[in-house]
């Protein structure tokens, strides 16, 4: 084809400070530690480390 | 819905999942229908001023249609579809433009971002992203950022090994 061969982007991944790590759009999710696959077009994944509900943030963060 | 407003010769394009309209200012008499018609796809007060997500793509063929010149014209993305396409398909680019017949608007390849949570590590991603930090967004293309999940990062949000050394479990 023609011109540029830039590659359109296919999520949005966002971080705030102490808070979790939000992705949405175009994804899968591979949880090797618990062998599990996701593809929701929106999550929350826990980055405090305290969450009981590891890989994703259950609000613990804030406590 | 992409929005693309591309430069091609003699104009530029614009596509949707299933169309692309081809825009020859050259040949625009102003007759103005089609911002008259659907102004929020065709709006000459805006830039770009085709939007491809202002409406639906059977709407965007009956306005484009109705265009006096080649100015506006259309086809879909998919070639089997122009092959068999109808004569009462006015602008469609085989009567309008048919030098553009050939050209391929197939869709980009659009593979989805991979997003892996390490044992006891971090969260690795890879792909074509925009990465918000705090607000401030930055595209990343065809790299692997690794996302620290222990908290424990002396560099965050990025993963620095720390993990590793508290013992993280998660
Ligand atoms: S309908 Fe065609 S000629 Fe008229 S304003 Fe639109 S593009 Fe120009
Ligand atoms: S970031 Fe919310 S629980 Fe860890
Ligand atoms: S996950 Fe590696 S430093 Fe936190």
């Amino acid at each position: 084809m023609e011109e540029n061969k830039k590659q359109k982007s296919q999520a949005l991944v966002e971080i705030t400070d102490f808070g979790p790590l939000k992705i949405t759009g175009n994804f899968t999710v591979k949880d090797l530690k618990r062998d599990k696959e996701d593809s929701a077009g929106e999550i929350w994944l826990c980055r405090c480390g305290r969450s009981e509900n590891k890989p994703y943030c259950d609000g613990s963060h804030k406590k | 819905m992409e929005r693309d407003d591309k430069k091609f010769s003699g104009g530029r394009k614009y596509r949707n999942d299933e169309i692309t309209v081809y825009w020859k200012p050259s040949s625009c008499v102003h007759a103005s229908y089609c911002y008259r018609e659907l102004v929020e796809v065709f709006d000459p007060g805006r830039r770009p001023w085709i939007d491809m997500t202002g409406s639906t793509t059977d709407n965007i063929i009956d306005i484009v249609n109705l265009c006096p010149t080649d100015a506006l014209s259309w086809k879909w993305n998919n070639d089997e579809k122009n092959a068999e396409i109808s004569e009462d398909q006015l602008n469609h680019v085989k009567f309008r433009r048919p030098e553009l017949m050939d050209t391929n608007e197939a869709a980009p390849q659009e593979t989805p971002v991979s997003v892996k949570i390490m044992v006891d590590g971090p969260i690795v991603i890879k792909g074509n992203l925009t990465l918000s930090n705090n607000g401030t967004l930055k595209e990343v293309q065809e790299s692997i950022i690794s996302i620290c999940r222990c908290g424990a990062s002396d560099h965050q949000p990025h993963c620095d090994g720390q993990h590793r050394k508290i013992g993280f479990i998660g």
